[in-house]
């Protein structure tokens, strides 16, 4: 099973990286899960037409209750990708980390797993790895593989630095490793050779290179990725390419 | 305001089920808590503290190891006192504040081993959970662990699962339970985990059927019946008819190699007694009250259980709320419970002690009843 965890500076398009990645493993015929660990809970929706799925903690919060099966929570959207989202406290009050784990506890108890008997599972994470609930997606049993998003621009460049830096912190412990970085493109100048700079300082590899795209928004104006909006343009083969690569590596390391 | 209990107690929690079920094993049991906190798990839950030694330790977590995620404070502070008193093995588990904190302790488990040397593992105990929830965990971990391919069956050799004073604190029940099973023809081979020695616990799979008394040891039983095909019998041998059926069901399990929910297998009447606590306990008492007192019982069950151990008709409710309206729907003649659910019960009810320390801690500890194996009309009269 593929299980990844997408990480990045806060609106650096790791939602958009992450449910076109799902999108083009679906295509590729895997069945997807894809959970976005964010409290805006925005990772799936243009996988879903741009209709949200009720988010775990709204959920929790409108029945007092934990939901009693995985549907409650949960919508199929593009290429059958199954889509939840943790969702969180109201802003300004709780724990937002915590409602992550008490999800993941939650999807566990549910047994999502081994019900819906995934290929794929994406976890798109809120921002950097700020505390226990963020790094959760990257415990044992959770994602093994961490991929970086980053652009060219400075202070994406220092959170991709930070959370290369806490995965690090866990090696002792058998959580995810980074497997690279997707480097998506903001057209800043000598994007490139920047990102490549800090690659090559982190030892990490650029697994996929996705351009600036007005194909992308356009897509995402009409609540799709540009797997399923326009999936001949050069973002949607790119993330293809990604996905084919990380099939790859998965069936060799079987 | 459901779930909140005006009037009755809550019952102990998940972190003093771990610590009540691993007591006698020989390991040490690191709770990740606050300074001060040991009182509640290993004195106010636990009867046997006076007279027997155990390793319970408390991490004393500051708001700044919180705060700081200081994990390494925990895994130092245990390695080092593991290395002085060389445990069977050992037990992390946490509180309320590092679940607020998400601290992973099955990777600090995995971390701790690597540096003691000593077999540990992390529980995931949060001390919001019900006491059944947390010794479920820490017998199924100690099943898992240490329970040994066995060399030989034994003729017909039995284990109880889910032996605890939180459950059975009367004393001499857990004696009780065992002369019964000789009295059956039986042979004990272990009893998880009161009176029997971690080498004992071992040793286990040689026996030929086990007998869950408590909804703590089911996790144990299944695995057991997974891995080693041991079936499993759940109930408690009280009153003398149910002790008698429930003693032919653990022949009749090791006969036809199938495992038997003897407490759910009842009828019920929510206009009898209404028997309420932890599942299979309450099941057998209310089949108890049939066969021995001719009166038809329900149980209403306030605590963590499985569906297969209550029969139709039962309650799997737990705020107080909901316990008071069941209670007072109109036809309940009698209530058989811990003494503090008499504050929530119909006055004109006839109301049968039965004091469950996980629920009334020490308040009524004296009056608490071995039950097992004795004609329960003759003991409630």
């Amino acid at each position: 099973m593929i299980k990844l965890a997408l990480y990045g500076k806060g609106g650096i398009g790791k939602s958009t990286c992450t449910a076109n990645l799902a999108a083009a493993f679906a295509s590729l015929g895997k069945r997807v899960i894809q959970i976005g660990c964010d409290p805006k809970a925005d990772s799936t929706m243009n996988l879903l037409g741009g209709t949200p799925v009720m988010p775990v903690m709204d959920y929790m919060r409108e029945h007092d209750d934990e939901p009693t099966s995985v549907d409650e929570i949960s919508k199929t959207g593009f290429g059958g990708v199954l889509c939840i989202e943790t969702g969180g406290p109201t802003p300004g009050l709780g724990c937002a980390g915590r409602g992550i784990i008490t999800t993941f506890s939650l999807l566990e108890e549910l047994e999502l797993f081994e019900r819906f008997k995934p290929d794929v599972v994406l976890y798109d994470v809120l921002g950097d790895v700020v505390c226990g609930g963020f790094a959760a997606p990257i415990r044992e049993g959770y994602a093994s593989q961490v991929l970086i998003v980053t652009s060219g621009e400075k202070m994406a460049l220092y959170a991709a630095n930070n959370i290369n830096s806490a995965v690090k912190n866990f090696e002792d412990r058998s959580y995810a490793k980074v497997r690279g970085i997707i480097m998506n493109r903001r057209s800043v100048e000598n994007e490139e050779e920047k990102v490549r700079a800090f690659a090559e300082k982190a030892g990490l590899e650029i697994a996929a290179d996705i351009p600036r795209s007005d194909d992308i928004i356009r897509c995402e104006d009409m609540g799709k990725t540009v797997i399923e909006g326009d999936p001949r343009c050069e973002a949607a083969q790119r993330f293809l390419a990604l996905a084919k690569k990380l099939i790859e590596e998965d069936n060799d390391n079987e | 305001m459901k779930n909140t209990s005006k009037i009755i107690p809550c019952y102990a929690a998940d972190t003093s089920g771990v610590c009540s079920a691993l007591y006698e094993l020989g390991g040490m049991t690191v709770v990740h808590d606050a300074s001060g906190c040991n009182s509640t798990y290993s004195t106010h839950d636990e009867p046997r503290w006076y007279d027997k030694k155990s390793r319970i330790f408390i991490s004393a977590l500051t708001e700044m190891d919180a705060i700081m995620g200081d994990d390494e404070k925990l895994i130092r502070d245990t390695v080092s006192a593991a290395k002085d008193l060389a445990p069977n093995f050992i037990a992390l588990c946490g509180s309320p504040m590092p679940m607020m904190t998400g601290v992973d302790f099955e990777a600090i488990a995995e971390e701790v081993q690597r540096r003691s040397g000593v077999r540990t593992f992390g529980l995931r105990t949060n001390g919001t959970h019900s006491y059944l929830k947390g010794a479920s965990q820490a017998f199924l971990e100690i099943v898992k662990e240490f329970v040994k391919e066995p060399t030989e069956r034994t003729k017909m050799g039995v284990n109880i699962l889910g032996a605890m004073p939180l459950d059975f604190s009367a004393e001499g029940t857990i004696n009780s339970i065992k002369e019964w099973l000789a009295e059956y023809g039986f042979e004990l081979v272990s009893c998880l985990a009161m009176g029997s020695e971690l080498s004992d616990i071992s040793k286990a799979a040689a026996a030929r059927v086990n007998l869950v008394i408590s909804y703590s040891g089911l996790a144990a039983a299944q695995y057991m019946n997974r891995k080693f095909g041991i079936p499993y019998v759940c109930g408690v041998p009280v009153g003398r008819r149910f002790s008698k059926k429930l003693a032919e069901n653990l022949w009749l399990a090791v006969q036809e190699q199938q495992s038997l929910y003897t407490c759910a297998d009842r009828r019920t009447d929510e206009e009898g007694v209404q028997v309420i606590g932890e599942s299979i306990f309450a099941g057998s008492l209310a089949a108890a009250f049939t066969m021995d007192m001719g009166r038809y019982a329900r149980v209403i069950c306030p605590l963590d259980t499985d569906i297969s151990l209550l029969a139709k008709g039962d309650l799997d409710i737990s705020a107080e709320e909901d316990i008071e309206k069941a209670l007072n729907g109109g036809g309940t003649d009698g209530v058989a419970a811990d003494p503090m659910y008499r504050y929530i019960s119909p006055e004109n009810a006839e109301f049968f002690e039965t004091p469950h320390f996980a629920f009334s801690g020490r308040c009524y500890q004296k009056k608490a009843l071995d039950l097992i194996n004795k004609p329960i009309g003759e003991i409630f009269e």
